[in-house]
């Protein structure tokens, strides 16, 4: 296991998704995600991996519509145009997600930067929902779906919501020594070898 | 003049200056220190609350190889400064980042490292970027000898002699770093702007405390070597001369990025500078007292000006020009009545503001600044932040093509079909993990650019735009297209934060990345800017700061413009 900081997260994997051809702002929004994962210490190296495999490998949707249970919504991507989707229109939306988890970070996220209350369902209970720029969810809850609902969350449904924890932000979590050489190695992807050309007057 | 009326003004009678006057490489790249920067922020918090220091670990031999550990503690906090000197041969020694040995090699650990953790350190500071960090470890940095200052300051203490004023003067420090890392680099703890229990909690004040440290290092290892070689005869360097010690730095396109990645932080910085500067300017009435300290600043500046000496022909020139202009306006038999009318500061920058150069209107705003602290305090709060990772939500697609067809203006005008405009790209280095700049015509690796082009990303955006119905959410619309990502973030904070985008053509031919680094170097409160190209410079810090034991002595917190008499 390794120690890793906060900014090597958000750093490596934005790269990570650079080299596998996401673009700029959606590969910063999925670093974004992982670093909120990692500082509330859910596993999120691993997943960030596949999720990168997935977009490689064309198994994951990026559309609103156009998901499926074969190829799901990716939250780890497009969870934080999700969530500002539905806060700017006012809208409920469904449909099939994958790694739901990226979804909570994304709610996380925008309720503490914009205040925007949402809630988090499956066909049969609420996941998570944001108040006062707070989270709240039963972390270790085992969800058996891949199809949820996510919409704005109004103050009268709070009752019955009671059982629901927020969470706070824990010290940096050690990580799997492999799953981090292989974020390095992706990242390493971006980078080009130096030319002649930008070595002239940068002082070598 | 073109003045910026806007949300983010206030309630004094100047205006901020317009971000398009201010956002152009030419001025962000004549800006100097002045109080706000982070170097003068880390002074004024060592002396407001009485920091003590203290050297608790020594165990440098005869020739200057070990390892020392120096405390230093407010009432909150402990931090402690971890050296490691190495022996290296002369033609190891290079001062630029590319390095990979140092005479040098140090971090800031908050507390005092136990022997594990310094063992640890041992192991893996020496070997900088290539080592893992301690999470305790706040910074990571490594320096070299000015050889022929130090053992020239060396050989004349132990003989018992000063050394030349001159020689000090020119060069400017004992040691220069290469690379100050933080915020997490290479495992050491990430920076946490919120942590409102951190004196530390300012931009870079963990940085600056480092170099700081770093500086009273040298001078101490310089006295004791001094003792080592000429015992009893030997002695220490003289306050004046150990005052005009500074650090130099030698820095290159590493730091550029940073102004471009960090657009809200860049605004608050910005915008604190610009805000003390409409501040002084609204003064109504100068006290006598001030009026001098306002002639006298200038005069302080014409003299450091006379000993800032570069090579670079560009900036020699702006430098005699900066000097001719500030001895005008000291001459300037109307400067005195100037001073004396109600708006003083107000009277002399609109009355030498369309006369003098960029470099000599941006000394005089730092001169203009300096005598009123108490104007400032709330500023030093305001300069940082946390970045946003969403979009502000409530934009729709007609709001966002005017807001880039206003705020964006200068970039549509750039024809990004013409090859000058894309003249360079931007890109990371496989070797050192490190911007670079690349020539589009010649060089491979465009298609992994640093998304730097921010006008034909605009103008992409535009086109993109202009296609979707008006009523669209701007969500909406970089769902559809997550091209637009990127550019549509920037453009809505640019809408809610004005001083976040540099409007030049960061790709253009023109583009002189050298304004990017003085920029940001100024905000260290860096001195003595000495280009060495577009791409690199070598600078002071510290330079005429209060040493650790001259911290509570009178004036200790004002030393704008070092300059050493005689030198």
């Amino acid at each position: 296991m390794l120690n890793v900081s906060l900014n090597e997260i958000y750093s490596e994997t934005y790269k990570a998704y650079r080299s596998v051809g996401i673009e700029w702002g959606i590969a910063k929004d999925g670093a974004n995600l992982s670093r909120w994962l990692a500082e509330h210490n859910f596993y999120f190296l691993g997943s960030t991996l596949k999720n990168a495999d997935l977009y490689k490998t064309g198994k994951i949707s990026l559309s609103l519509r156009n998901n499926t249970l074969k190829k799901p919504f990716s939250a780890a991507l497009m969870g934080l145009l999700l969530v500002e989707y539905i806060s700017s229109g006012n809208v409920k939306w469904q449909g099939y997600i994958y790694d739901y988890k990226f979804l909570i970070a994304s709610m996380a996220i925008i309720a503490k930067e914009q205040n925007v209350n949402l809630i988090l369902k499956d066909n049969k209970t609420t996941i998570a929902y944001t108040l006062e720029k707070n989270i709240f969810l039963q972390k270790d809850k085992i969800i058996n779906t891949n199809y949820f609902y996510l919409e704005p969350f109004h103050l009268k449904e709070k009752l019955s919501l009671n059982h629901l924890e927020t969470l706070k932000a824990l010290p940096v979590p050690k990580v799997n020594k492999n799953c981090w050489e292989r974020l390095k190695l992706m990242a390493f992807e971006t980078y080009v070898p130096e030319s002649e050309t930008s070595k002239t007057g940068a002082g070598y | 003049m073109n003045i910026y009326q806007s949300k983010i003004n206030f309630n004094d009678d100047f205006p901020l200056r317009h971000p398009a006057d201010v956002m152009k490489l030419d001025r962000l790249g004549s800006f100097h220190q002045t109080r706000l920067s982070f170097s003068r922020q880390l002074i004024d918090e060592l002396i407001s609350n009485n920091w003590k220091t203290e050297i608790i670990k020594w165990n440098i031999n005869s020739i200057g190889t070990g390892k020392a550990v120096i405390k230093i503690s407010s009432k909150q906090r402990i931090y402690s400064l971890v050296v490691f000197c190495h022996q290296i041969n002369d033609d190891e020694r290079s001062d630029r980042v590319i390095a990979e040995k140092w005479d040098m090699t140090f971090s800031l650990f908050l507390g005092i490292p136990s022997k594990e953790e310094l063992d640890e350190m041992s192991k893996n500071l020496k070997i900088q970027e290539l080592g893992r960090h301690l999470p305790k470890q706040l910074t990571l940095s490594r320096a070299n000898k000015s050889v022929r200052v130090f053992n020239s300051v060396l050989n004349n203490l132990s003989e018992g002699k000063q050394p030349d004023k001159k020689m000090i003067n020119n060069i400017g420090y004992l040691v220069r770093t290469t690379a100050v890392y933080g915020n997490g680099k290479f495992g050491i703890a990430d920076y946490l702007p919120e942590t409102n229990d951190n004196p530390l909690n300012k931009p870079f004040q963990a940085e600056m405390l480092t170099v700081y440290l770093i500086r009273y290092f040298s001078i101490e290892l310089v006295n004791y070597l001094a003792k080592e070689k000429g015992k009893d005869k030997s002695i220490t360097l003289s306050n004046e001369i150990s005052k005009h010690v500074g650090v130099g730095n030698a820095t290159g396109l590493g730091m550029a990025p940073f102004l471009i990645n960090h657009q809200k932080l860049i605004h608050k910085w910005i915008q604190a500078r610009e805000t003390a500067i409409s501040r002084v300017l609204s003064i109504k009435k100068l006290s006598t007292y001030n009026q001098t300290k306002i002639f006298n600043l200038i005069e302080r500046a014409y003299l450091y000006t006379t000993q800032w000496n570069v090579d670079d022909v560009i900036q020699f020139k702006r430098i005699n020009v900066l000097r001719k202009e500030l001895k005008d306006i000291s001459n300037n038999k109307s400067l005195n009545g100037l001073l004396n009318n109600d708006y003083p500061l107000q009277n002399v920058y609109l009355h030498f503001i369309n006369k003098i150069s960029i470099e000599t209107q941006e000394i005089l705003n730092s001169i203009f600044i300096e005598p009123f602290p108490e104007l400032l305090d709330d500023l030093t709060n305001e300069m940082g932040t946390d970045e946003q990772n969403t979009v502000a939500i409530g934009y729709k697609v007609n709001e966002l093509i005017k807001i880039i067809k206003d705020k964006y203006s200068w970039a549509l005008k750039i024809d990004i079909m013409n090859p000058d405009e894309n003249f360079y790209f931007w890109y990371t280095s496989q070797a050192k993990l490190e911007p670079r700049l690349g020539a589009t015509q010649i060089d491979h690796g465009k298609e992994k650019q640093l998304p730097f082009d921010i006008p034909q990303q605009v103008q992409n955006g535009l086109k993109i735009l202009t296609k979707l119905p008006d009523d669209m959410t701007g969500a909406e619309a970089m769902i559809l297209h997550p091209e637009i990502r990127n550019i549509i973030k920037r453009v809505i904070i640019n809408e809610n934060f004005p001083f976040s985008e540099i409007q030049n053509n960061l790709v253009g031919k023109k583009v002189r990345p050298i304004d990017l680094l003085r920029c940001k170097l100024s905000f260290f409160g860096a001195t003595k800017y000495d280009p060495k190209s577009n791409l690199w410079t070598r600078i002071t810090l510290f330079q005429g700061a209060p040493l650790p034991h001259q911290l509570q002595e009178e004036n200790a917190t004002e030393w704008l413009f070092p300059y050493l008499v005689n030198a």
